[in-house]
């Protein structure tokens, strides 16, 4: 189920607020898992015995790692644990990716296997892993009730688009959390940006793309104009997403971590992934970095570590070579930063470093939404004139001016400016005043617009539902 | 407002429009509404046999999906709102592929249908070939542009490649003469909001043809204009900014009244207008009765023995009365209703001249699949 339809908001959530909000405090987990293995049921039938029995492996394995504490047992089970939801990922996921390059290597013909990829299993196996993981470092108590552990994975605000949340940081909001009309007003402002980034920013910079992807006579600026409305579609995409999530775990009394820090304000590589996917990288440093040694190790070590974390990082977005080379293609400017790119850009103007991380960044999110590694070359090649593209077109021309209102929109939301002014505007007393009086009136507004798009749009899945 | 009074609005404010309209769906659930006049499609319905299969297959789901959004409560007015946001709002120039030009209404396209316009040529080589090649008529063609047209050369919307289209027509079909028409309309002769031209503004159109037809002497061009208000064309509703509606025009003489119009399908005659097809789903149908897929007109008045054979679409609905002065009779075929391969058992080909008339809008649809 897709939180940005009418099936959503108008019948499950409708339904799901009355009934958990009804039932006393004891049973609100239960609504909660109940809802969300629906909310699963909906869109992933057959897969939701996956997600269970996933779940019912993590359960199983943290009594087991708990009870054999300080013995070499607990570690056996970690690791069972570990290989039993990376095995389970790998075969899901990456089945056919390994198959079809073991044929073309050995130029064998072994049959794809063909699985449709579960929706979200990258995301919750992250937190089952997390959550054994935690109980083994002894950083998170063993959870001995199956129903809390189920409602964690399966929390339908963060289960198949994220973010990555941490057992640890729901852990005790799972068995006692604070309801509150300032938890529910939070949640609901936060959830309707959320909707209103996706369905009129996203949506409509998706149309952008594509249109410019497809065009009979694209141009040099009509391919430099699709690497900007891909990237903020991303953007606003799944940071919409996590907002949404963020809102609707408040509504329910949970405080999730944010996932997004106004990326594209960054001046290295390194601070954009302290801002972007911000649960994926702190999972990857936490789980992976670290425990490879991080940055506290000889330089050839670190360059491995570092290697290895933005393989597996563009790996975890998907079974294609395409995402590969887009992780390790961060790998190398982290790398080039670390060894040179710093030191030569704390030299010259800070506008410098905004026009290198912002052409990186768009650079990528052009392979990362290619077709193929030719298609990543091809269209590169495109925004740097290869082929003999001419600069302009009439194309162009109109389709940057028709949406040159929502680009500059897109471009101002990306920054921290509207919420800086709005923060400013809350300091004095009138402003407050004034805040609080449109608040209402904004979410009302914000619901009827998008209620509007859904009710004369098409289908629209969340970018971030096929990792 | 403090701000726990602030947190209590927007709780409120939240749970009850989403409360309100989840208890409008409800009550939709009971009394679902079948079509929507001004899209001119069906509506969703609930599912009507709920089984495992069709859940663990998700057709179930999809159709669920597709009934909650048809059926959601006040359809017109959110529409309406999302039409109004995307062009007011976000100044975006189209909403669902159309766009508004000085009131004009348009669907927007970058490029023709290879495969659609393929076909259609094929269907129409087809007719050429097996009745018109070797029957001694005169053989025409015409294509008619539409509004996006105008839109691409005078506004610089995106545009379908026409002259492509034209160079491909004349290589499909080189046995027949090409009678170029687009130097002879423009954006104002055809109506706000339907895709059709209007019969009172293409006397120019009217006449190029009749003199290629060679019957241009015969044609008087006097008429009587009258008005019929007020016409909602397809794009009235499809648009949902709800503009103002166009007055549908039609011409009338003694002769036009004279003439009869025979129906193959049904056997009927009727005349060239009828008024209740004006009130109908589609107001232009009050041309020839809209769709039909073999009809004659017969001039009672004619000063002249021949036939004229016109192969068209809704357009030649409007203009073929205009030329009826020039002939005893004009057979009017469209073979998107009718199998070509049975035309001749209606209609006698020898020595008549031929007519092709289409719009690029029909030769670039699935209408001839």
């Amino acid at each position: 189920m897709l939180f940005s339809t009418i099936s959503f908001i108008y019948y499950f959530l409708a339904a799901v607020l009355l009934i958990y909000f009804i039932v006393p405090f004891k049973f609100k987990n239960l609504v909660l898992l109940i809802a969300s293995l629906f909310f699963y049921f909906y869109g992933e039938p057959i897969y939701t015995i996956l997600m269970l029995a996933t779940t019912l492996s993590s359960y199983i394995h943290g009594i087991l790692i708990d009870k054999f504490r300080g013995k070499v047992w607990s570690k056996v089970f970690l690791w069972s644990s570990v290989i039993t939801s990376v095995g389970v990922l790998g075969f899901f996921k990456y089945s056919d990716f390994f198959i079809s390059n073991v044929n073309s290597i050995f130029n064998s013909e072994i049959g794809l296997l063909k699985i449709a990829l579960p929706i979200g299993i990258s995301f919750y196996t992250f937190q089952t892993l997390s959550y054994t993981i935690d109980v083994y470092r002894g950083e998170a108590k063993v959870q001995k009730n199956f129903v809390r552990l189920a409602t964690y994975v399966s929390l339908f605000p963060q289960l198949i688009a994220g973010p990555i949340v941490r057992y640890t940081t729901v852990e005790a909001e799972l068995s006692d959390r604070k309801h509150s009309f300032e938890n529910f007003s939070y949640g609901a402002t936060r959830f309707i940006i959320g909707l209103s980034k996706k369905v009129l920013i996203a949506d409509t910079l998706g149309t952008l793309a594509r249109t410019l992807y497809a065009l009979e006579n694209p141009s040099v600026v009509s391919y430099w104009v699709y690497a900007i409305a891909i990237s903020l579609q991303l953007y606003f995409d799944f940071s919409g997403y996590s907002d949404m999530a963020i809102g609707l775990g408040r509504i329910f009394g949970f405080h999730f971590l944010e996932n997004f820090n106004y990326p594209f304000i960054s001046k290295s590589i390194a601070e954009f992934w302290r801002r972007w996917h911000m649960s994926l990288g702190t999972w990857f440093r936490d789980y992976v970095y670290i425990p490879l040694g991080g940055n506290r190790v000889p330089k050839l070590r670190w360059l491995f570590n570092t290697l290895v974390v933005w393989f597996l990082t563009g790996f975890w977005h998907g079974a294609d070579w395409t995402f590969i080379v887009w992780g390790l293609y961060f790998a190398f400017f982290l790398m080039a930063e670390k060894f040179a790119l710093n030191k030569f850009f704390a030299k010259i103007p800070r506008v410098f470093s905004h026009i290198y991380v912002t052409i990186v960044i768009l650079v990528s999110f052009v392979v990362f939404s290619a077709n193929g590694i030719g298609g990543a070359i091809a269209d590169i090649g495109s925004m740097f004139g290869a082929g003999g593209l001419p600069l302009w077109s009439k194309d162009t021309a109109y389709y940057l001016a028709s949406f040159a209102v929502v680009l500059i929109i897109a471009i101002i939301g990306a920054t921290p400016l509207v919420k800086s002014v709005v923060l400013k505007i809350k300091a004095t007393k009138t402003g407050n005043l004034v805040c609080n009086i449109l608040e209402p009136i904004f979410v009302v507004a914000m619901l009827l617009i998008v209620t509007a798009y859904f009710v004369d749009g098409s289908f629209s899945p969340f970018l971030y539902f096929r990792f | 407002m403090s701000d726990k009074v602030k947190n209590l609005a927007v709780t409120l404010s939240f749970t009850f429009f989403i409360a309100f309209f989840s208890i409008m769906c409800i009550v939709r659930y009971f009394n679902p509404v079948a079509t929507s006049e001004s899209e001119r499609r069906p509506l969703a319905q609930f599912p009507d046999k709920i089984t495992w299969e069709g859940v663990i297959d998700k057709t179930v789901i999809d159709d669920f999906e597709d009934y909650s959004v048809d059926q959601f409560p006040f359809r017109e007015f959110f529409r309406a709102l999302k039409a109004n946001f995307q062009l007011n709002v976000l100044q975006l120039k189209e909403n669902n592929g159309l766009a508004v030009q000085d009131g004009y209404i348009a669907k927007i396209e970058q490029d023709f249908t290879k495969e659609l316009v393929e076909y259609s040529i094929g269907r129409l080589q087809y007719v050429y070939e097996t009745y018109l090649k070797d029957n001694g008529g005169d053989k025409y063609i015409a294509l008619i542009p539409d509004k996006n047209y105008f839109l691409g050369k005078e506004y610089g919307y995106p545009s379908p490649d026409y002259n492509k289209l034209v160079e491909d027509v004349k290589t499909a079909l080189s046995g027949m003469e090409y009678i170029d028409i687009f130097g002879e309309l423009e954006l104002e002769d055809y109506y706000r909001t339907d895709t059709h031209w209007s019969q009172d503004k293409i006397d120019a159109v009217v006449n190029k043809l009749a003199t290629a037809l060679g019957v241009s002497d015969r044609l008087t061009g006097n008429y009587t204009k009258n008005e019929l208000y007020p016409f909602y064309g397809v794009y009235y509703g499809q648009s949902a900014l709800k503009p103002k509606p166009d007055t549908l025009v039609y011409l009338t003489n003694a002769i036009l009244d004279a003439c009869t119009v025979y129906d193959y399908e049904t056997g009927k005659t009727s005349s060239i207008y009828d008024f209740e097809k004006f009130e109908g789903k589609d107001g232009y149908d009050f041309f020839l009765s809209g769709t039909k897929s073999l009809l004659r007109i017969d001039n009672p008045n004619a000063t002249t023995d021949e036939e004229l054979i016109i192969f068209r679409d809704s357009y030649g609905s409007s203009i073929t009365p205009l030329l009826v002065e020039g002939y005893k009779s004009i057979y009017l075929v469209d073979i998107r209703y009718v199998s070509p391969t049975m035309l001749d058992k209606f209609i006698d080909f020898e020595g008549k001249d031929t007519l092709f008339l289409y719009s690029a809008l029909i030769l670039n649809s699935k209408s001839f699949k």
